[in-house]
């Protein structure tokens, strides 16, 4: 990486120059052929500047000298030519200096693209040999490294070497001349080769998922309505994420959020705490660990709802000044050419005390749900799961697997209805955010025995 | 501007010499430069100006059947020459398919479109113009992101078949998104966005973003439907891509490769209401915001892919027609133009007994057969051929495939977005269901 420091002479204003590479690899196999092969690397220099209240933003792929030099000027630029239009003259931004390094980068010898290529080969070999009644699967991996070195006009400087990997396995059955897939991921936190030790080692879990996938090829529609439901852990933290943790982040607060009227109000029954951690979870490194955020603040947990009650919504600097509120280092930049946007990093719903057996067990009729592809929120907090996995819930035990389906509810008053919240925490860490970038995200939780909306037929 | 297109041009001849100096079969370059000036709105305020230089540099070679890829943000000498090296050993690791090729010979072709420099002050001004209508004609909206860009680029494909195209095109983009409020209720968020070759327009009258913003206001008190009964469904051009994204999806490579695509096999064969003709047409004069070459090299045309319920083709790449046998696509989809009906949209809500028009999907991808379920967001429901109210928490759910044939009229009325132009469409034999 650059040494930026040089370059902070250049600084005229609150400024932020940052570095950036991001490096993934890809390797697929559709149906045992190699259909995508593939690196990229996509690296760079920004500069944000902020005076008076406006911003100006530039960057190029280019790291000498006289491109560093231009852009910060020009981002200055940019800034002067909004404020001289614009004539709303806002305060200086909130000074704090932090300085860090972190790298996750692995210590062992890297593997060649060959050795990943036939790492991923021998797991569709296995899927084979194994499953030959399958219509179809595929397995394909995904490697992203983000590497960034940041300075800031107010003193903070860090860098960091954020790896994640992960493979994803669809495996898919014909069933009465319809295709019926499961998919599932594997990985985390880490480089491939501090990941995946070997293809065996992830064979019980694609047997577990050829078990579900058969079940689901018997699967049935579930009953649409009001219904209730015991979220597995995985989804309980995409509703952390999606449904309430969005509402919080402070320039949606201010785009018009419902959370904008509910800080210290009860949202969620006493059962529910969700906080979003910066990067160190029950003693453990969280999926997306972040130390400084991109605008240079150390990064601290957000207690968003503690015991029920709204305590708090997640900050940049400028957001902080508008709510005065200390900064809570949740500003992130997913590419070198990104401004850093107000992002949620490890969201979770905090453990409770009950057994998933006692909460299945609890319930006359309703579903378990284990696995979602994919959901969506809004301001008003009502959100929308896809289910790609399910069971039936009828006097106390599992029954039959439904197809895919659709959950939704108001957040706000779903977490009103949580009876019971396990005592087992899980860590996704494949998530991708939206929101202008896209930018990798960790989500958590227990399971959590509640009740909301499922679409059937 | 000559001066760059001539270094431009060296560059990735240089690049498609040295992959077959370093022993490629078959290789292939693709280069773009682009600079976008992007100003943006947060929370009503203009507040960020942005200007973005980047380069984009993608390799692929074939070599003994084995294919690598690799892409990079530099085109100096020695990223080109590690990029080189790397893209061998990255096809030297991979399987190797008789399916991977790279475009024949097509004639040498230049390609132009929109403007070549972004006009600043006129961005700025149609920006601020937008602010201030809306804070006049719809005061309770809080425009949470706004975004007006201009994007122009260079790019260059070539390959060892002798394919040289380059492209010049220079593309307003503006997108909006937003929610209503009044105390302590809000709207669903909404948002929306039109592609443009200049700023002639006020911005608020480009595509659906002035309905969307009086719609906004009218949804800040909801309620759901009760029960649940099987009704029609206009979906309105913003919802399209949620209900017809199964079909392209079904039609393109993945799919129809893994065999899980139920269109694979129904090239000619009736798979919606007769009503429907569907085109993709990237290189139309009236679409601002096609494309003029294909990820895999060739010239794109414009397609029909439905004509009158009949699937007309499927939308393969060059990979995905020698892998099935199937015939490749003129061009890879988007830029959709659907052909107006007969009805006004005031016609086909009089014609409702009992539905929803659909101005948002909030649904999980469908499965394989296409059942599907999600949230209408942003919607209303229908009775007696009168909009009655806003809804919330209320979700729809059926089969896509089975609704391609139920469609019960096409409007007139169709909303030009820049990259694609939409009519609403109308459904029938949908579940709906509310708490």
């Amino acid at each position: 990486m650059v040494d930026l420091q040089e370059y902070s002479r250049l600084f005229s204003a609150y400024t932020e120059l940052r570095v950036q590479e991001n490096r993934s690899v890809t390797v697929g196999f559709i149906k045992g052929n190699n259909t995508v092969n593939t690196r990229s690397t996509t690296g760079g220099v920004s500069a944000r500047v902020y005076k008076n209240g406006s911003w100006g933003f530039a960057s190029t792929p280019e790291l000498q000298r006289d491109a560093i030099v231009s852009i910060v000027k020009a981002a200055t630029d940019n800034a002067e030519f909004l404020g001289s239009r614009t004539g709303v003259a806002k305060g200086p931004l909130p000074t704090v200096a932090a300085s860090h390094d972190s790298s996750f980068a692995t210590k062992k010898p890297r593997l060649t693209q060959k050795q990943l290529v036939d790492f991923i080969k021998e797991i569709d070999d296995h899927i084979a040999t194994r499953y030959p009644g399958l219509q179809s699967r595929s397995v394909f991996l995904n490697c992203l490294d983000i590497e960034k070195s940041v300075v800031t006009s107010d003193g903070s400087r860090f860098t960091s070497m954020t790896p994640r990997s992960h493979i994803f396995i669809t495996l898919c059955v014909e069933k009465d001349g319809e295709p019926v897939d499961l998919y599932q991921v594997h990985g985390g936190l880490g480089q491939f080769e501090d990941v995946f030790e070997s293809p065996d080692v992830l064979f019980p879990e694609i047997e577990k998922q050829y078990e579900h996938l058969m079940r689901k090829s018997e699967g049935v529609y579930p009953d649409a309505g009001l219904k209730t439901c015991v979220l597995d852990a995985e989804l309980a933290g995409i509703l952390a994420h999606e449904a309430i943790g969005h509402t919080t982040e402070a320039d949606i607060v201010l785009g018009g959020s419902v959370a904008q009227h509910l800080i210290g109000q009860e949202v969620a029954s006493p059962l529910v705490t969700l906080v979003d951690f910066a990067n160190t979870a029950f003693g453990q490194t969280c999926p997306v660990p972040v130390y400084v955020d991109d605008e240079g603040t150390k990064a601290e947990d957000v207690v968003i709802i503690d015991k029920g009650v709204l305590k708090g919504y997640m900050h940049n600097k400028e957001t902080a000044n508008h709510f005065n509120a200390a900064p809570t280092g949740n500003a992130r930049a997913y590419t070198f050419s990104d401004e850093p946007l107000i992002r949620m990093r490890n969201t979770a719903i905090l453990p409770g005390t009950s057994k998933l057996e006692d909460m299945i067990a609890s319930v006359d009729d309703g579903y378990y749900l284990i696995r979602s592809k994919n959901g969506q929120a809004d301001s008003t907090s009502e959100f929308m799961f896809g289910i790609e996995l399910g069971y039936e819930i009828k006097n106390g035990k599992l029954g039959r697997a439904i197809k895919n389906t659709t959950i939704s509810g108001v957040a706000y008053d779903v977490l009103k209805t949580v009876s019971m919240v396990s005592d087992e925490m899980h860590w996704t860490g494949a998530g991708m955010c939206g929101k202008k970038q896209p930018i990798p995200v960790g989500m958590g939780g227990p399971a959590v025995k509640c009740r909301l909306s499922i679409g059937g037929r | 501007m000559w001066h760059d297109v001539d270094r431009d041009v060296m560059t990735a001849k240089r690049s498609l010499d040295a992959l077959m100096r370093t022993g490629a079969d078959k290789a292939y370059t693709g280069l773009a430069i682009s600079e976008r000036h992007e100003m943006n709105i947060e929370a009503g305020e203009i507040k960020l100006l942005r200007t973005t230089f980047n380069t984009s540099l993608h390799l692929s070679v074939i070599k003994d059947s084995k294919k690598g890829h690799i892409g990079l943000n530099k085109s100096d000498d020695a990223s080109i020459e590690k990029a080189v090296a790397d893209v061998m050993d990255i096809a030297a690791g991979a399987q190797p398919d008789e399916a991977h090729d790279i475009a024949e010979w097509q004639e040498p072709a230049e390609f132009h479109k929109g403007p070549t420099t972004p006009d600043l002050d006129a961005m700025y001004d149609r920006l601020k113009g937008f602010v201030a209508t809306v804070s006049r004609r719809y005061p309770k909206i809080n425009l949470r992101q706004v975004i007006l860009s201009f994007t122009r680029s260079r790019a260059y494909v070539m390959n060892s078949n002798g394919v040289d195209f380059r492209t010049f095109r220079g593309t307003y983009h503006f997108m909006a998104m937003f929610s209503a409020g009044e105390g302590d209720k809000v709207s669903s968020f909404n948002a929306s966005g039109v592609s443009m070759l200049d700023l002639d327009r006020d911005l608020i009258d480009c595509g659906s973003i002035d309905m969307l913003l009086r719609q906004s206001c009218e949804q800040i008190t909801t309620r759901p439907v009760e029960g649940k009964f099987v009704g029609d469904v206009i979906v309105a051009p913003d919802a399209f891509g949620d209900i017809w994204g199964f079909l392209f999806n079904a039609i393109s490579d993945g799919p129809v490769i893994s065999d899980t695509s139920i269109y694979k096999d129904k090239v000619g064969e009736l798979i919606t209401s007769p009503e429907l003709t569907l085109h993709c047409r990237p290189v139309a004069d009236e679409i601002a915001d096609g494309y003029f070459v294909t990820g895999d090299g060739y010239a794109a045309k414009n397609s029909t892919i439905i004509e009158k319920g009949v699937l007309k083709g499927l939308l393969l790449s060059l990979y995905g027609s020698r892998k099935t046998g199937r015939e490749r696509a003129v061009n890879q989809g988007g830029a959709i133009v659907v052909e107006p009906g007969n009805s006004s949209l005031s016609d086909l809500i009089r014609s409702v007994k009992k539905g929803i028009l659909l101005c948002r999907l909030s649904g999980g991808a469908p499965n394989n057969y296409g059942d599907f379920s999600g949230v209408a967001k942003n919607s209303y429901l229908i009775e007696g051929g009168e909009i009655k109210h806003p809804l919330s928490e209320t979700m729809i759910s059926g089969n896509l495939a089975e609704a391609y044939k139920n469609i019960t009229g096409i409007s007139r009325e169709r909303i030009d977005y820049g990259s694609a132009i939409l009519p609403w469409i109308a459904f029938s034999g949908l579940t709906i269901s509310g708490k």
